[in-house]
C-alpha cells in the first residue's frame, strides 16, 4: 500500500504560503540565533511551520482519525520556476515519489506546489523534493537529517513524537533530573498518582493514548516536549540546552566525586537550582554560558509549558499533567474542578463535537 | 494583470467592514472584499472536517520568538504571539515609550485572520450609553472637573455626528445577526428591541461579583457575549446538543474550531457564500489606494503569492483597525501628495488616536471552581456610566464594569499571564517568581488554579491631538513600507478617572463575601503601551470638516467614494468594549451605501 494522499484545497495552503514565505524583503529578521549568516530561511517568517503538521480526519470516527496526522508540503517555485516537483520520503514505501500539485489563485499559478499525505503520529521522517528531475533537501523547513552516507535530508515529526531528536542521552538525563525538581510531580504522593495513571490503563489504551510515552515518569514527558521544542519552534534555545547541560553535568560530577547525575540525592538538584536563582553558580563555567539564571528562567517556561500542554506537542504525556489536576481538585461532592475532558478532543478527552 | 472591476471594495473583514458588507451584498451589490489574514474555517466550513483553529493553550500564545528590528530599543526581547497575530519583526507597531525610545510592541494588534479581531475576542458586546456620544455636551457647563488644570476636556470633548437613537436601530440589528447572549434588564443603554439569547449558567466564581454588586447597590445583567447559545436561523449555525459544552476557556484569545463564537466571519460573511455577488480573497494585503481627482479609482493589493494587482471599484471602504486604516491612508498619502493633501488637508489624520483607561482588581476566593466551564465574563454594571456617578466622583465620562471568568482558567494561560502588566511581557511574572518550585509550585496552584477572580472597568479615554499615529521614519514592513508608530499618553484626567474605577472593582470584590481577598488593584496609567486591543480615533467623523478626517457618514470629507468604517471614526472611545458599536455603526454605513450605489 502506497501513501495515503489527502485533499486539500488551496485556501488551505495560500494559509501557510502567504503569512510565512511571501514577502519583498531579505532581511534576516527571523535569525534568533538559529541560521548561519548566509542561510536563506533567516528572511522566512517561522520556516519551521514546513511542512505543516496538523490533525487528521477521516469522516469516519475520531478513533480511526487519531493515530494520523495530515503532513502538508509546500514547495516554493516562484523565484525559479518548476514544471514538476515530487516528494521521496520515508513516509512512502520504496521511496516512491510522490507528486505535488500547483497552488492557483484565481485561475493562475502562484508558483508554490503542495501535496498533503497522511502519516502515523509519533514518527520521524526524512525527504527531499524532486524538481523537473533533480533532488534538493527542503529550502524552507530547516530540520535536517545526515544519513549515514554522508547526505543531507530533510526531516520532519509528527506528533507526540518520542524519539530524542536533539539531546543527547546524558543531556536528557540531566534534564530530567532538573525538570523533576522544578515541578509537583517529584513529591512522593503524586509521583505515585503520575505512576499509577499510566498503570491502569490498559494495554490498547496506553497505546492509543501515549503513542510510544517517552519515559513516562515524574517528568510527564517535559523532557521529550523540549526535545522536541529544540528540534523546531525554539531550535534558537538548543544552543543553550548544550551548553548548561553539559556545565551542569561536569559541575555535579566534580561536586560529588564523579557519580551519575541520576544517582544523586534531590539535595543536589535543590542545591543547584537555588544558586542558579542568584546568577551565581559555584563552579560555574561562565565563558561557555554568562547567566545561569538566564537557563533557569528558560528551563522554568519550557517545564510549565511542557507539563500542561497538549500531549500532541510531546509533553504532558497522555495528559498525565491534566490528569494531575483533575484528581487534585475536586468538590465535596468528589466532582473534579479541573474536567478538561469536556473541551479536548475524543479519544484523548471526550468531546466528539470537537475534533482536534 | 489585468485590473477587475467591482461596484465595492471592503478593506478588511473584521468589525468594521462585515457589517456593511452584509447590507450591500444582501441589496444586490457586487462586493469584493479583500483581507490581509488567512481564511480559517470551522469544522462544517472545512472540506476536511477540521478547523484551522484549536483548542490548544499554544495557539493562544506560541513559541518564543525574538525581536530583531533594527534600531528598537527591545531589539532581542522576547515576545510570545498567537498563530494569527502578525509577526512582529515582518510588520511591528512601534510605540515611543516613556524614555523617549521606539519599541516593537504586540498591543494593538487585533489579528489578522478574516474576521479580524472578532475572531480572538472574548465577545464582551456592550453597547455604549447615550452619554458617551454627547461628551462634549454633557461637560460644556462642568466646573467640578478633577485634575483638568488647561480645561483640556471642554476644548477636546466631541458630541457624535449621530445620536444614540440614530444608533439604536443598529445596534439591535447588530445584536441580532451577529448572535449575542446576555439580558438586558439592569443596563443603562435604551433598547426598542430585544434580541439577546439566553445566556448559560454563569460559572460559580461569579457569585462572589454578584454578591459585591448587589451590596454596593449596583444593577447588574448578564454581560452581553458574541457566543451563541441557541440556534442562529440568521447565520444558519446551530448548537451542539449538550449546550454546557458551549462554555470552555478556549474563548479569549482563541478562535472557535465549532463557530459558536459571533465573529464576523460565521455571522455575517460566510452566509454570503454562494451569492454571486460576493467574493473575499484572504491572503491579500492592500499596499495602496490610487486616486483620479476625489475618486478612489484603484485599490492596489499583494495577492497570496505577493504578486502585485489592482482592482477599481466605484467605492472603497477601508476598515483594517484603527492603526493599520490610518496608516494605509498615509501610505498611500506619501506615494501622491494630491491624495495627501486631499485625506489630510487638516492635519488630523492619526491624531485623536484613543483606546481606552482601564484596569481593575483581582482576588482569590475561598472557595476553587472549574473555571474552564466558563465563557468570557458573566456579569456586568453601568453604575460607573450613569450621570450621578460622574457628577459624584467629577468625572468627564465613564465606563462599564464587569468580571472576567476565562483569565487564567486553564495551566498555561495562569502561568504565562501572572503578574503580567501587558501582551508584551506574557510569561515574565511566573518566570521570575523563582519560589514557585517544588512544593512552592504545589501551593501556587492550591492557592490560584480555580480561585482567581478579576472585575474589569473600560472607560472613555480623554482625547488628545498629541496621541496619533504615524509613519514611522525608519522601519519597515516586509514589503518595505514604513510601519505604524504609535504616540500616545494618558492626561491627568485619565489618571483620576483610572483612580477611581480601579478602587471601585476592588469594593466589588471586597464585598463579594466572606474570604474573598483582594490581592490586586490597578489600571493602565503607569503603561503608555497599553491599549487592550481597543485601538479607536485617528479619523474621526464630526459636522465640520476643519476638525473631523470623515463625514457624519464615514466618508473622508475631500473624496466622493473613499469611506472608513472601523474603529478610527469614533471622536471618543465611549465607555465599554468598541466590538458592537463599530458593527452597528457599520450596518449604519452599509445603509446609506446602498442609497449611493
Amino acid at each position: 500500500m502506497g501513501v495515503q494522499v489527502v485533499d486539500k484545497d488551496t485556501q488551505y495552503v495560500l494559509n501557510w504560503c502567504t503569512k510565512y514565505l511571501a514577502r519583498d524583503s531579505t532581511d534576516p529578521r527571523h535569525n534568533f540565533g538559529q541560521f548561519a549568516a548566509t542561510d536563506p530561511r533567516a528572511a522566512i517568517c517561522e520556516a519551521w511551520r514546513f511542512p505543516v503538521v496538523d490533525s487528521h480526519w477521516d469522516g469516519q470516527s475520531a478513533e480511526t482519525s487519531y493515530p494520523y496526522n495530515d503532513v502538508t508540503l509546500v514547495y516554493d517555485a516562484r523565484a525559479t520556476p518548476a514544471a514538476s516537483v515530487a516528494v521521496v520520503g520515508t513516509f512512502s514505501e520504496l521511496y516512491s515519489p510522490v507528486p505535488l500539485q500547483p497552488v492557483d489563485f484565481l485561475g493562475e499559478p502562484t508558483g508554490f506546489f503542495a501535496v498533503t499525505v497522511r502519516v502515523p503520529k509519533g514518527q520521524v521522517h526524512t525527504y527531499k523534493f524532486v524538481v523537473d528531475g533533480t533532488f534538493l533537501v527542503d529550502p524552507v523547513n530547516p530540520q535536517m537529517a545526515t544519513m549515514d552516507n554522508g547526505q543531507a535530508w530533510s526531516r520532519f515529526f509528527t506528533d507526540g513524537c518520542p524519539i530524542p531528536l536533539v539531546l543527547e542521552r546524558r543531556e536528557r538525563d540531566v534534564l530530567w533530573r532538573l525538570v523533576g525538581h522544578l515541578l509537583p510531580f517529584r513529591l512522593e504522593e503524586n509521583s505515585r498518582f503520575i505512576r499509577q495513571v499510566y498503570e491502569q490503563l490498559d494495554r490498547s489504551a496506553r497505546d492509543r493514548e501515549f503513542p510510544l510515552a517517552y519515559k513516562l515518569d515524574e517528568d510527564v514527558g517535559v523532557v521529550n516536549y523540549i526535545d522536541k521544542l529544540l528540534a523546531r519552534e525554539e531550535e534558537h534555545n538548543a544552543d543553550d540546552y548544550h551548553a548548561c547541560l553539559g556545565i551542569i553535568d561536569r559541575l555535579l560530577r566534580s561536586r560529588f566525586g564523579g557519580a551519575d547525575c541520576l544517582t544523586l540525592p534531590p539535595e543536589a538538584y535543590e542545591d543547584l537550582y537555588r544558586e542558579m536563582e542568584t546568577d551565581h553558580v559555584d563552579g560555574w563555567d561562565t565563558t561557555r554560558y554568562r547567566n545561569p539564571r538566564d537557563f533557569l528562567l528558560l528551563l522554568r517556561r519550557h517545564a510549565m509549558t511542557g507539563a500542561f500542554v497538549h500531549p500532541r506537542h510531546g509533553g504532558n504525556s497522555g495528559a498525565a499533567g491534566w490528569m494531575y489536576l483533575e484528581d487534585r481538585y475536586r468538590d465535596a461532592q468528589g466532582q473534579t474542578l479541573f474536567d478538561w475532558r469536556r473541551a479536548i478532543e475524543a479519544p484523548l478527552g471526550h468531546n466528539t463535537d470537537y475534533r482536534g | 494583470m489585468a485590473d477587475e472591476q467591482v461596484d465595492i471594495v471592503v478593506i478588511g473583514s473584521g468589525a468594521g467592514g462585515a457589517p456593511l458588507t452584509h447590507t450591500l451584498v444582501h441589496a444586490g451589490r457586487h462586493v469584493l472584499v479583500l483581507e490581509k489574514g488567512p481564511l480559517l474555517r470551522t469544522q462544517a466550513q472545512s472540506p476536511d472536517g477540521l478547523s484551522d483553529f484549536k483548542q490548544d493553550e499554544t495557539f493562544a500564545t506560541g513559541a518564543e520568538k525574538r525581536l530583531t528590528v533594527p534600531g528598537i530599543a527591545n531589539a532581542g526581547d522576547s515576545y510570545f504571539s498567537s498563530h494569527v497575530e502578525p509577526d512582529l519583526n515582518d510588520e511591528p507597531h512601534i510605540y515611543r515609550g516613556e524614555d523617549g525610545g521606539d519599541r516593537a510592541t504586540i498591543e494593538g494588534y487585533t489579528a489578522q485572520v478574516v474576521g479580524g479581531g472578532t475572531q480572538l475576542y472574548g465577545g464582551v458586546s456592550l453597547r455604549f450609553t447615550p452619554d458617551d456620544l454627547r461628551l462634549a455636551s454633557f461637560n460644556a457647563d462642568r466646573t467640578d472637573l478633577r485634575d483638568d488644570p488647561d480645561s483640556d476636556i471642554r476644548k477636546e470633548a466631541r458630541d457624535w455626528p449621530v445620536s444614540y437613537d440614530d444608533l439604536e436601530p443598529y445596534y439591535c440589528k447588530a445584536e441580532q445577526l451577529v448572535g449575542i447572549n446576555g439580558t438586558r434588564y439592569g443596563q443603562e443603554k435604551p433598547a426598542s428591541a430585544d434580541y439577546y439569547q439566553k445566556p448559560l449558567d454563569p460559572n460559580p466564581i461569579s457569585v462572589h461579583v454578584a454578591a459585591g454588586m448587589d451590596a454596593l447597590g449596583m444593577r447588574r445583567y448578564r454581560t452581553p457575549l458574541a457566543v451563541i447559545t441557541e440556534d442562529h436561523p440568521p447565520s444558519g449555525r446551530t448548537v451542539p446538543a449538550d449546550r454546557d459544552t458551549i462554555k470552555t476557556a478556549f474563548v479569549n484569545r482563541y478562535g472557535d474550531p465549532l463557530g459558536l463564537k459571533s465573529n464576523t466571519w460565521v455571522s455575517l460573511l460566510s452566509p454570503l457564500a454562494g451569492n454571486p455577488n460576493f467574493e473575499i480573497r484572504a491572503n491579500c494585503v492592500v499596499t495602496h489606494l490610487e486616486t483620479d481627482g476625489s475618486r478612489v479609482n484603484r485599490v492596489a493589493y499583494r495577492d497570496p503569492a505577493g504578486q502585485t494587482r489592482t482592482v477599481s471599484a466605484k467605492m472603497v471602504v477601508v476598515a483594517c483597525s484603527a492603526i493599520e486604516s490610518v496608516r494605509l491612508l498615509l501610505l498611500s498619502g506619501q506615494r501622491d501628495p494630491a491624495f495627501a493633501e486631499r485625506i489630510n488637508g487638516n492635519g488630523l489624520l492619526g491624531a485623536y488616536f484613543l483606546t481606552h483607561c482601564f484596569g481593575g482588581a483581582s482576588a482569590v476566593v475561598p472557595d476553587r471552581t472549574d473555571k474552564s466551564r466558563t465563557l468570557d465574563s458573566d456579569w456586568a454594571t453601568d453604575h460607573c456610566a450613569r450621570p450621578e456617578y460622574l457628577h459624584e466622583h467629577g468625572l468627564w465620562a465613564g465606563g462599564a464594569i464587569y468580571n472576567n471568568t476565562s483569565d487564567g482558567a486553564l495551566p498555561i494561560s495562569l502561568a504565562r499571564t501572572w503578574q503580567a502588566m501587558d501582551m508584551d511581557n506574557m510569561w515574565k511574572g511566573y518566570l521570575y517568581d523563582t519560589s514557585m518550585v517544588a512544593d512552592g509550585f504545589e501551593d501556587y496552584l492550591d492557592n490560584n488554579f480555580g480561585r482567581r477572580l478579576s472585575v474589569a472597568f473600560m472607560a472613555n479615554q480623554v482625547p488628545q491631538r498629541t496621541n496619533r499615529i504615524e509613519l514611522h521614519p525608519t522601519v519597515k514592513d516586509k514589503w518595505g513600507r514604513p510601519v505604524a508608530y504609535i504616540i500616545k499618553t494618558w492626561h491627568s484626567h485619565d489618571r483620576a478617572l483610572m483612580e477611581t474605577l480601579a478602587p471601585q472593582c476592588g469594593d466589588i470584590l471586597a464585598h463579594g463575601g466572606a474570604g474573598v481577598d483582594v490581592v490586586g488593584v490597578g489600571s493602565v496609567e503607569n503603561s503608555v503601551v497599553r491599549i487592550a486591543n481597543h485601538i479607536l480615533g485617528g479619523a474621526r467623523f464630526g459636522t465640520d470638516p476643519a476638525d473631523s478626517v470623515l463625514d457624519p457618514d464615514c466618508r473622508a470629507w475631500n473624496f466622493d467614494n473613499l469611506y472608513v468604517t472601523d474603529g478610527c471614526f469614533m471622536p471618543t472611545s465611549g465607555g465599554a468594549n468598541p466590538t458592537l458599536t463599530i458593527q452597528a455603526n457599520s450596518f449604519r454605513v452599509g445603509d446609506t451605501l446602498v442609497g449611493r450605489l
